[in-house]
């Protein structure tokens, strides 16, 4: 018979590995950088704090803080297109997945639709470049040169190559729906369709939603395939840059423009917060309220 | 047997004490370290360049550690100012090293015989606000026009020397209706400026008149000389390839090699890329406005070597600087690094033949280096990223015109530079 303290003391020294990790290398980089945004570290005199002044700088300079907006603004329609494409589109295919009409080859349909998710940013940025060059490609148009049908593009590229992550996911949820319940439903005479959506769905919901704020906290994240396809200053005219792309240049500068490391750290401090906040948000209003049933 | 055995401990116990003592009296060799933005020349440092170096100075090791151009100024920023760094540094050229220069990265390189070498225009861009040396000029960069032999004489076409002949070549090929005229794309915005711009506008605001005039606020970009530049640039929009908006360096660099675009507007330091497919290909400078006047070329320096300040072998970095400044070194690596142009007043040959022909370009031409990046981007909005993207939005919008695109980079220049600001 273990005693209570001891226990603890056991827990504790299970926990203490990971949690030295993630203190070191996750929340420890996240403070220096939060405190940094508010130092001025590269003048002459050495380190000098300067309050708010990065912020201000972010928030008041005509230029510094028109890319900012127009980076948030971006980064919202490219979050915005993976939400209404690919978290539908993974429920999709987890639905048909799951639904018992594929059979045997289900597993077959599980891996290759997840093979894209699989594949380097790099990769996937040079296969669909190719593909959409108006060179040698399929496409005429120049869709990554147009201003209008950038972005579109580039998000739409994300969604081919990650939209095996909500199918899986939800894939996951929807196999631990209690066969009674489905065929109780059946007996009932609910359809396939009635089924989805009055059972199975609301059954779903909070991995469903899950899987939504996740998207957008990868999406607010993003930067790597921006950055593979049009790098740091992406164009045409800053129409594909992103808050990852933003931050980059503002950090390690891009040609000719130095490298800003306070003001990197406060736009690191912005990104970080418009997460957190809509993230505990979510939380707090919406995922309590999706009610996991038990069965 | 016995003795044997005792012998072999014995001898590696005198063989390390007797290499310890040679080592003692000979004084080890100095290792330094050389930090470089340029990974892709491993290979020429280690197999040809230092070993010419070491085989002249036994008593110093150099070491040629190159760090990933897009991080490298990031990574000499934060190991300097965390007191490390190699012991010498290759520099940027100018606002971004007279930064480093001002935070006291540097060793100033006064006093250095070898620094003779080398006239004040190519120490331009490595030299501090106090105007001494920081670091020395080891190569510079070309722009021109690389261009189809074959398409040319197929087409019974002449190479251009002015603006309206270029044009003429360039509407010829068109209505052959066979090849591109010009293999060119405004997906990254970078080469729109350095290598369309920026080589052929110096004949405009002729070079260095032009580009100092703007640095001490006696010119603007509004000023007809730098409208007609942009307009000229403008002119080449009906002769891009189909769908040029998405089309990338690679691309036209491509388009070109695959004999599909008779002229290549580009840098000499794509002469490996565009030779790589064996074609029949020659290079001529930019076009003057009218038959007669003076020619420019863009020189635009690249690459220098300093000090760090904070090194502890000084001497010896001194002493290979000396011998960087001197014809051996600069023969050595712009024959190992074709489309990298020496700029010391000693002549130097270059092996390959389309090299030489670059460097012939500079004959009877003015050199100018790249308008924007000497002062006027030490600011927010930098002059440089400003005219990549309006350039770029001019080639990619119907409805952006020349004057329109000087008034945005004149509002953009004057909103923070000093000698603008009236």
């Amino acid at each position: 018979m273990i005693s209570p303290a001891a226990a603890y003391r056991n827990l504790l020294l299970f926990v203490l590995p990971a949690l030295a990790v993630y203190l070191v290398f996750a929340v420890l980089p996240l403070a220096t950088s939060i405190v940094m945004s508010f130092f001025q570290t590269s003048g002459a005199s050495g380190d000098t704090f300067v309050g708010l002044a990065n912020y201000e700088r972010l928030f008041t300079h005509p230029t510094i803080s028109a890319r900012f907006w127009n980076a948030l603004l971006n980064n919202m329609q490219y979050f915005a297109i993976h939400l209404i494409v690919e978290v539908p589109m993974g429920l999709l295919l987890a639905a048909l997945l799951t639904s018992g009409k594929l059979a045997r080859s289900e597993g077959i349909y599980r891996t290759l639709l997840f093979i894209p998710a699989t594949l380097s940013v790099v990769i996937v940025g040079f296969v669909w470049r190719l593909i959409i060059n108006p060179l040698w490609g399929l496409v005429g148009f120049p869709l990554l040169g147009t201003e209008s049908t950038a972005l579109t593009t580039i998000s739409l590229m994300s969604v081919w190559q990650y939209f095996g992550i909500p199918m899986v996911f939800l894939y996951s949820a929807l196999l631990a729906v209690p066969n009674e319940l489905v065929e109780a439903a059946n007996i009932d005479g609910a359809g396939g369709w009635t089924t989805f959506w009055k059972i199975k769905f609301p059954l779903i919901a909070p991995q469903f939603g899950l899987i939504a704020i996740l998207t957008y906290i990868w999406t607010f994240n993003g930067f790597d395939l921006v950055f593979a396809l049009n790098g740091s200053a992406p164009g045409p005219n800053y129409s594909t840059d992103i808050l990852g792309t933003y931050f980059y240049r503002t950090f390690f500068g891009s040609s000719g423009q130095l490298a800003d490391l306070d003001l990197g750290a406060a736009v690191a401090t912005i990104i970080f917060l418009t997460v957190l906040l809509v993230t505990s948000v979510y939380f707090w209003l919406i995922q309590r309220r999706l009610k996991s049933y038990s069965v | 047997m016995r003795s044997m055995r005792v012998s072999i401990p014995l001898a590696a116990t005198l063989g390390v004490m007797f290499s310890g003592g040679v080592g003692a009296a000979f004084a080890d060799p100095v290792t330094i370290t050389l930090n470089s933005w340029r990974t892709e020349d491993i290979a020429v440092w280690q197999d040809t360049i230092l070993p010419a170096f070491e085989a002249k100075h036994p008593d110093i090791k150099v070491e040629f550690a190159p760090i990933n151009t897009n991080e490298y100024n990031a990574a000499i920023q934060s190991q300097i100012e965390g007191g490390a760094g190699g012991d010498l540094i290759t520099c940027r050229p100018f606002d971004v090293n007279r930064e480093w220069i001002k935070r006291g990265y540097f060793e100033s390189l006064e006093g250095l015989p070898g620094l003779e070498n080398f006239d004040k225009t190519s120490r331009a861009a490595w030299s501090g606000a106090d105007d001494k040396a920081y670091c020395l000029p080891v190569a510079a960069v070309l722009a021109g026009f690389y261009y189809n032999a074959d398409i040319f004489k197929e087409l019974g076409l002449k190479v251009p020397t002015t603006s309206a002949e270029f044009i003429d070549v360039l509407q010829a090929i068109k209505k052959d209706g066979r090849y591109t005229p010009l293999a060119y794309g405004s997906a990254e915005s970078w080469q729109l400026a350095y290598n369309g711009l920026y080589s052929i506008g110096p004949a405009y605001w002729k070079g260095e008149e032009g580009r100092l005039g703007l640095i001490d606020g006696k010119k603007k970009l509004t000023d007809p000389e730098f409208v007609d530049a942009i307009a000229a640039f403008e002119a080449w929009k009906p002769f891009l390839p189909a769908g040029q908006e998405s089309l990338n360096y690679a691309d036209m660099t491509q388009l070109f090699t695959l004999g599909k675009a008779a002229i290549l507007p580009d840098g000499s330091w794509d002469i490996n890329q565009a030779t790589s497919t064996g074609l029949n290909i020659g290079v001529f400078g930019p076009p003057v406005p009218k038959a007669g006047d003076q020619r420019y070329l863009q020189e635009m320096p690249d690459m220098g070597i300093g000090i760090n300040a904070k090194s502890a072998h000084k001497e010896a970095a001194k002493t290979f600087l000396d011998w960087v400044a001197g014809p051996e070194f600069q023969e050595l690596y712009v024959n190992a690094a074709p489309g990298f142009f020496a700029m010391s007043s000693k002549p130097v040959t270059y092996k390959n033949k389309l090299a030489q022909d670059f460097a012939d370009l500079k004959k009877g031409a003015e050199l100018t280096p790249r308008l924007a990046l000497d002062r006027l981007s030490a600011g927010t909005p930098p002059l440089d990223d400003e005219t990549w993207r309006l350039l770029q939005v001019m080639f990619t919008k119907s409805d952006v015109t020349p004057q329109q695109v000087a008034t945005e980079l004149q509002t953009g220049l004057a909103s923070w530079y000093g000698p603008q600001k009236k």
